[in-house]
């Protein structure tokens, strides 16, 4: 058994809990059909981001020059982290400089990836995420089950019960989801009025202004740059796109893809810092994305936008959950990257794919997903991962399938096999 | 135009009849098939399970026994897209690779090449179609339900010459039911699972049968309902269009 | 060598073809025969409330009658008398924190999903999100069709920051139940003028 089959097994034992998580992204993923056929130009629009993306990646280079010399040009303070460690030094080093104890951050998947908050706490940082469903797990001290939803996995109750705990509510058992709301409102609210720093991802970063592009429902990421006087925001290498005509079908496709709304709430283009605060900050990361770009099989999962769309649409994410996998990112396109990344520790997750493709199918910029698994189960006897028992089997069909009279012995115990009756016509 | 019919390793060990039925229908319809003895396996299962060079050996010997035919048919959908989309690849190194263009599904093969108008005696009975993945999104057989294209259903259009015949599809029309080859074996809770949903699924339309144009895709679920006590029967398209000729 | 051209290096090595930017041209994006009425309605599936007032109405009456209770009330718009607070005059961002109505304007509204654009026109933009309702001033004539449009004609201004909102701050992320009014603003009106 794989890695994942054994934690799905695990999943799948509480019968009403996995209905209701395969119901509720199932739900998702109706939602984002229902938006994909409002739009007559859909597929239209996937086809052309799909392209754009390829055409990006094949231009990297310049995109990034033109955007890191378009941000400078704005006045901002560009930096270029080699990989996680890198990057976590600079953002401290921005906030010493600054003299910042507090941050206030929206939800980044880099910052998760490079283990940002653990290492900043270490160095006496007190960082507060802002997104609801990061706050939730950031105090329960877990990584999110979705990209998306990060929280979706967790109770009324058990976010009741947290809240409670950490004096966030007041009324004991009241966990009505509005409720409790509201009162992470009033206990975030204190947070943005009083954070040295705020810390944003980035959705897009856009080659010819300059902008970083910022996507969200709660409004969480404005907030969080409204009030301090320090912006940082990050980005993969990857975010950086040509223009705003790109933007445009990209922005189109998020969110409809993500949460089946036509659009999340703020679409938020930040490209100098405001009056009387610092210069912004932006940090564009590698990570291990300038290595991944020559994989010749592998490079093209780089053109993901993380809107999660894989997952929710992906039979065995929907009944196995987010903590199956050993990659923080989840589902297909999580399969994928936690290969590049480290092949060898997340071999354990290829297994969770029944190449049914859906995943490509919804994919707004058309992700070969699937066939990327498929090409990682090939490799990963070089890898040394290979399940010994899966190979014996296929070694053994193998030999038996390459002979016929073998496969004739070996079929002869079944009653009667097509291949012994009489035809009028065979050869 | 010489036909030459190809039955899969599995189909031929556990469902022969699938194998009389295909035979049945062609032949009904006045194509000329032919059954090249010495027929094994397509090299799919190793492939899938991550030892596609294990499959090379009978991808060659597939290319052997098929020269000369204008089209390969058989009734499998999982089959005929590992041939289509995977032969080019094994082969490139060692063998012209001629099968990945002619060799058809039985049902894409009807449907597009033979195209029946006529009535095909009747089957009073209502089915539920299950879309099989591979012949949805590798196929063709059926709009995908995530494309925003025009719908169409190609295994509805040919049951749709049974006279009596009542048609129906699942909730979730294309979704997965779990079998995935080495799947069922290394997930083997998410893929009972998977099945387990899909076979409620079809008997809630209400159907008699499930039908489709992949065994292994009903040999999965005709397990998964066995050992779950529900009660529905199986029968391949091929079988169906068969019935009564 | 530096950090950025180590990654630079790297990314052109890496690169085996290069791939052409396809034409945007034959998109053939979704337009509506009533730009306006196409707006209201994605508006409204948002959360925002609309409407459209007659010509020459008072938008101070406009604001009080919405907003009866409304103590603090942040604009820095010349025809919002009844301002209290102005973000352009305010010493601190801070300073907005209990605002009940920000009073802001918009620039155009997109038909397809109820987007308006902000450009910051103020020195405190916080009153667009910190306000507990949000009042967006819109001229009824500005109304594109889609994004597509929308991006062709979107101007950061002078403060190098803009934003296009639809509707109220939400949230689905405690098992999926929409709440509205997660950290920013609570309710939107549109005042289509």
């Amino acid at each position: 058994m794989s890695k994942h089959s054994k934690k799905a097994k695990g999943f799948l034992k509480d019968a009403r809990y996995s209905e209701w998580h395969d119901a509720t992204f199932w739900a998702v993923r109706e939602k984002r059909d229902g938006m994909a056929h409002g739009l007559p130009e859909w597929e239209r629009l996937r086809e052309k981001a799909s392209k754009i993306k390829l055409h990006t990646l094949s231009h990297l280079d310049q995109y990034l020059e033109q955007f890191a010399s378009q941000a400078e040009k704005n006045g901002a303070i560009v930096h270029w982290a080699a990989d996680a460690e890198d990057f976590n030094n600079i953002v401290f080093g921005i906030l010493s400089e600054h003299g910042v104890k507090k941050i206030v951050k929206s939800k980044s998947m880099l910052t998760e990836e490079c283990g940002m908050n653990p290492f900043l706490e270490s160095k006496g940082i007190e960082v507060v995420e802002t997104d609801l469903g990061e706050r939730i797990i950031q105090l329960l001290g877990q990584a999110p089950s979705h990209i998306v939803m990060p929280a979706v996995h967790l109770t009324p109750d058990q976010v009741g019960e947290l809240f409670e705990a950490e004096g966030i509510s007041n009324e004991p058992g009241n966990h009505d989801p509005t409720y409790l709301t509201y009162r992470a409102r009033l206990s975030l609210r204190k947070e943005f009025l009083t954070a040295g720093a705020g810390m944003t991802g980035a959705n897009f970063g856009i080659a010819a202004t300059g902008d970083i592009v910022v996507c969200t429902n709660e409004g969480n990421a404005d907030m969080s740059t409204s009030c301090p006087k320090l912006h940082i925001a990050a980005l993969g290498l990857e975010k950086v796109i040509p223009d705003y005509d790109s933007l445009a079908v990209f922005q189109r496709l998020l969110c409809r893809s993500a949460t089946g709304q036509p659009t999340t709430t703020y679409t938020s283009h930040f490209r100098t810092a405001r009056p009387g605060a610092a210069p912004m900050h932006i940090i564009l990361v590698d990570n291990g994305r300038s290595e991944w770009i020559a994989n010749p099989e592998h490079w093209q999962t780089l053109k993901c936008i993380r809107c999660g769309s894989c997952m929710n649409t992906c039979p065995v994410y929907r009944r196995s959950g987010g903590y199956s996998y050993s990659y923080f990112i989840p589902g297909p396109v999580g399969v994928n990257l936690g290969m590049l990344r480290n092949a060898k520790a997340h071999s354990g997750n290829v297994s969770a794919c029944t190449l049914c493709l859906s995943c490509q199918s919804v994919c707004p910029v058309k992700i070969n997903l699937g066939e990327q698994i498929y090409q990682w189960r090939q490799q990963l006897p070089a890898f040394g991962t290979a399940p010994l028992g899966k190979r014996t089997l296929c070694e053994g069909m193998s030999m038996v399938y390459d002979h016929p009279l073998l496969y004739k012995t070996a079929t002869g115990v079944i009653k009667k096999p097509f291949h012994s009756l009489k035809l009028d016509k065979d050869e | 135009m010489k036909v030459g019919l190809f039955i899969p390793c599995y189909v031929d060990a556990l469902y022969p009849q699938v194998g009389v039925a295909t035979l049945k229908v062609l032949r009904h319809l006045g194509v000329d098939v032919t059954y090249p003895k010495g027929q094994t396996c397509c090299g799919q299962p190793m492939a899938n399970g991550g030892f596609e060079s294990k499959a090379v050996p009978l991808a060659e010997k597939m290319e052997n026994l098929f020269a000369g035919y204008d089209y390969v048919v058989t009734p499998s959908v999982s089959c005929t897209a590992f041939v289509r989309h995977h032969y080019p690849n094994l082969l490139k190194d060692s063998h012209t690779c001629e099968l990945a263009s002619k060799c058809m599904e039985l049902v894409e093969f009807l449907h597009d090449v033979v195209k029946p108008d006529g009535p095909l005696g009747s089957f009073p009975h209502k089915v539920s179609i299950h879309n099989s993945c591979h012949g949805v999104r590798e196929l063709g057989l059926s709009s995908p339900s995530e494309e925003m294209v025009a719908p169409f259903n190609k295994i509805r259009d040919l049951l749709q010459l049974k006279k009596g015949i009542e048609i129906s599809e699942p909730e979730r029309k294309d979704e997965c039911c779990g079998f995935g080859g080495l799947f069922c074996v290394e997930e083997s809770a998410v893929s009972s699972r998977m099945g387990l949903d899909k076979v409620r699924r079809h008997i809630a339309t209400g159907a008699e049968y499930i039908t489709g144009a992949d065994c292994s895709c009903l040999m999965h679920q005709s397990s998964i309902a066995k050992k779950n006590g529900l009660q529905i029967q199986f029968m391949h398209v091929a079988e169906i269009l068969a019935a009564g000729l | 060598m530096s950090n950025k051209d180590d990654i630079l290096g790297r990314i052109r090595s890496g690169i085996r073809e290069r791939y052409d930017m396809p034409s945007l041209g034959d998109l053939q994006a979704t337009v509506y025969d009533e730009p306006l009425a196409a707006f209201k309605a994605s508006s409204e599936a948002t959360g925002s409330k609309v409407v459209e007032l007659a010509p020459e109405t008072d938008i101070d009456k406009a604001i009080r009658d919405l907003f009866p209770d409304a103590g603090v009330i942040a604009s820095n718009l010349p025809e919002v008398h009844i301002a209290t607070l102005n973000p352009d005059t305010v010493g601190s961002a801070q300073e907005l924190n209990g605002t009940d109505v920000g009073v802001i304007r918009g620039s155009f509204g997109v038909a397809e999903n109820g987007c308006i654009w902000i450009p910051q026109s103020m020195k405190e933009k916080a009153v667009c999100f910190i306000s507990e309702n949000l009042v967006i001033l819109l001229p009824k004539a500005a109304i594109v069709n889609n994004m597509h449009e929308a991006y062709r004609q979107i101007d950061l201004g002078e403060y190098g920051y803009g934003t296009f909102i639809s509707g109220p701050s939400k949230t689905a992320d405690i098992a999926q139940t929409l709440v509205m009014g997660a950290q920013a603003a609570r309710s939107v009106t549109v005042l289509l003028v």
